[in-house]
């Protein structure tokens, strides 16, 4: 662990900002069709529940990290081999999500750039970031939030000033009854965005005022949550569903479709910073996380000596990945949530949990 | 010190490179597509019409003194099996990269929207991220897309500028027209039945005039282009085109008309008060009783008294009154031709089903698959107008009462 103190305000600012991260960006949750919006709202209750569970498990050990407890939990061997699964899933899941950037970035704005140059930029920045510290990486995460509200916020006012929100588009509510909703929420929505804040567990080691965690991990939540469900009630509302479901990237879409006044158009810049605002800070938790668990893991002095090593691992990785986008996005949406999302977000915390429970109850009695 | 110069160098390094000219795309290299129009050729290959702007004479100016003038758009055209071949080939008979972004206009002709339709050149559109899909989509009525692209016309010198405000004002003061963008046509395109309406646009004149510079020199040019008519498309292919009242009555039953006129008859004289709307708003909902869907269209408009062509006392309200029922049972009738001529074709283009299946999710499974074929075409269509006149205009009574009263 390196000495460092982030706020309670700056690990709220952090969590927002990972969470729209890329589910921004993707059409979230559109096997619920035009329903989308509340499948984005019953997964962010249901992940209260899990964000309870990596929150109690803190507070058993708020000075240590996850890597360190999980060895006091389950013995040398056994929390040795989860806690390096749990960095190998934080690296992988950064190296997706820059992937995904880099996609993004490819298919709309610079088609005749390798994806390795794309990927290469962003990690070169994040790197250097990461070297710096978690500190760095909350500081300029106030800055920039600021910024991407005063972008959502003009977003919106353009979307709406353009005439273009039909609210009728959201209609039939539950055509098919709930089941297909419960379906999205219970494979997609719960855990992605809103369980993949596990990583957090990593961050809360360094918050300086610990009583907060429990309030600001919630809010968090609940406010990147409403922040999803408004952008997707407005790209279903403006582009419909179909179309929505057909896009690559629906508020790339949205963002297009503004024409105020006939000269306010063409924004697609607006979608491009919070692309990049966004994707930033996902795979800066992320990579950071893998950072500083690994030092911790194998006992290393200086964690951000390990930033450049591991940094190169990710770029590589997020390059051979998939061999196509169409691949990339199978392997997230339908692949990732069983076999990695699941178990590693909503099995195993809560067994973690049970055995911390019954560890404790036995020294307080001894 | 030292390690200070090195960070400054390094510093200003990366500025040379952050400036990334790796999909860089010069100004002088660019072609700029400001319409294109697609024909099937007899060979069933696609015939693609760019127009693209002649930078130096849209600005320079036509009425510029002397020399030899030449016109603010260039066509080009090539073939092929598909858009993005036909597309590419183009490059090989233009000096620039063709630049799609600012493509405002689709031209899609006649024979290529009734034979094949509009659905299998969609994607390529929808897919593109440098073609948008705000961009306006228009059939050629009468005529190819190519005749149409090439035409030049007055007043607004790139023609595609020319069509897209025709029908941005005609929509506003005539209303028999519709601009609807590539994203409202697919929209359409993927209800059930896939009805949708797209404006027509006419080259009225010779073909051959209407390309030539000559033909803008004359203050009233040989050949021009006219908004005519709105194309029908049922399961992407044009099936007919409603013109006149029942082309207005369309467009109000959608919602999109935004100014008219309405005239009505008085004292036996025909067509003999005008009315000019200002403010006005369609709602449709939706009923199923026994399994017969019924629908409601709700019109309420609300506007000025433009002109009367007979003395007419409006300072009286009771004669305002009249002229109130006299305008809803005009605007109803048109609204009701409109319907008919709709039923006729068996095109909800309306969006009637979509309604039902909005607000009645549950019936509308038994009902849909017999939509187009036997619910939509005997549908029960219950239509309310609510008019109301606001102002008269500078005067009260006519200039006519005057003469009346005065010529006893």
């Amino acid at each position: 662990m390196e000495k460092a103190k982030i706020s309670a305000s700056q690990l709220f600012i952090l969590m927002v900002l990972f969470e729209l991260g890329s589910a921004l960006l993707v059409p979230l949750a559109m096997g619920a069709k035009q329903d989308a919006w509340l499948a984005i709202l019953l997964g962010m209750g249901c992940s209260f529940v899990l964000l309870l569970v990596y929150y109690r498990l803190y507070s058993y050990y708020p000075d240590l990290l996850p890597t360190e407890y999980v060895q006091n939990i389950l013995g040398k061997v056994m929390g040795t081999v989860l806690a390096f699964v749990y960095l190998l899933y934080f690296m992988y899941d950064a190296a997706r999500v820059l992937r995904d950037f880099g996609e993004m970035l490819l298919t709309f704005a610079y088609p005749d750039t390798p994806l390795f140059i794309a990927n290469a930029l962003l990690m070169l920045v994040i790197i250097y970031t990461v070297r710096k510290g978690i500190e760095v990486i909350a500081r300029s995460g106030e800055l920039f939030f600021i910024f991407m509200y005063v972008l959502a916020v003009t977003g919106f006012i353009l979307i709406v000033s353009s005439g273009l929100i039909d609210v009728t588009k959201l209609q039939p509510v539950l055509e098919e009854g709930m089941l297909p909703v419960l379906k999205v929420v219970f494979t997609q929505t719960m855990y992605f965005p809103f369980a993949e804040a596990i990583v957090f567990t990593m961050i809360l080691p360094y918050l300086n005022n610990p009583e907060k965690a429990k309030v600001t991990m919630l809010c968090a939540t609940g406010l990147s949550g409403i922040n999803l469900v408004i952008t997707m009630l407005i790209n279903i509302s403006v582009l419909g569903v179909n179309l929505t479901a057909r896009s690559q990237f629906p508020l790339l879409s949205t963002v297009q479709s503004i024409q105020v006044a006939d000269f306010l158009e063409r924004l697609d810049v607006f979608f491009m910073l919070a692309l990049i605002i966004c994707g930033f800070f996902k795979v800066s938790v992320l990579f950071y996380a893998a950072v500083i668990g690994t030092a911790n893991l194998f006992k290393i002095k200086s964690p951000s000596r390990l930033a450049y090593p591991m940094g190169l691992i990710i770029l590589f990785l997020s390059v051979t990945i998939a061999s196509n986008f169409q691949e990339h996005l199978h392997e997230g949406l339908k692949i990732a949530p069983v076999v990695l999302n699941i178990p590693l977000y909503a099995i195993i915390p809560p067994l973690l949990l049970l055995v911390a429970f019954l560890k404790n109850r036995k020294k307080q009695r001894g | 010190m030292k390690r200070k110069g090195a960070f400054l160098l390094l510093m200003m390094m990366v500025t040379v490179l952050l400036s990334s000219c790796w999909s860089k795309k010069e100004l002088t290299d660019l072609a700029f597509v400001s319409a294109m129009g697609v024909d099937k050729t007899k060979g069933g290959s696609y015939h693609l019409t760019l127009q693209i702007i002649n930078p130096g004479n849209v600005a320079g100016g036509i009425q510029g003194g002397g020399g030899a003038q030449s016109p603010p758009v260039t066509i080009y055209s090539a073939s092929g099996d598909n858009i993005v071949e036909a597309s590419r080939r183009a490059s090989s008979r233009i000096s620039r990269r063709l630049y799609y972004a600012h493509a405002n206009l689709i031209v899609i002709g006649e024979r290529m929207a009734r034979e094949d339709g509009v659905n299998p050149l969609m994607d390529a559109l929808d897919r593109d991220p440098e073609f948008r899909n705000t961009s306006t989509m228009v059939i050629a009525n009468h005529s190819t897309a190519a005749d149409l692209v090439k035409a030049l016309t007055p007043v607004d010198k790139i023609p595609a500028n020319k069509v897209m405000k025709t029908l941005e004002f005609t929509q506003r003061k005539w209303g028999e027209t519709v601009k609807v963008s590539l994203q409202d046509v697919m929209n359409g395109l993927q209800s059930p039945g896939g009805e949708a309406v797209v404006s027509g646009f006419r080259l009225v004149g010779n073909p051959q005039k209407a390309q030539k510079l000559d033909n803008l020199q004359e203050s009233a040019p040989a050949a021009t282009l006219r908004a005519s008519g709105l194309a029908v498309l049922r399961k992407g292919k044009l099936i007919d085109w409603l013109y006149g009242g029942t082309a207005r009555g369309t467009v109000w039953i959608l919602d999109e008309i935004q100014g008219t006129d309405i005239n009505i008859d008085w004292d036996g004289k025909k067509e003999a008060i005008a009315y000019q709307t200002v403010r006005q708003k369609t709602s449709v909902s939706a009923q199923v009783k026994n399994g017969q869907p019924h629908i409601s269209v709700h019109a309420r408009v609300e506007g000025d008294i433009g002109e009367m062509e007979v003395p007419v006392d409006i300072t009286n309200p009771k004669v305002i009154t009249k002229i109130e029922q006299a305008l809803r049972k005009e605007i109803k009738k048109e609204l009701q031709k409109a319907v008919e001529h709709a039923q006729k074709d068996k095109a909800d283009i309306f969006g009637f089903g979509e309604v039902v299946h909005r607000t009645r999710s549950n019936q509308w499974k038994k009902l849909e698959p017999e939509w187009s074929n036997l619910y939509f075409p005997k549908l029960n269509v219950d239509i309310t107008v609510e008019a109301y006149v606001r102002r008269a205009g500078l005067r009260n009574k006519s200039f006519l009462s005057g003469i009346k009263e005065n010529q006893k």
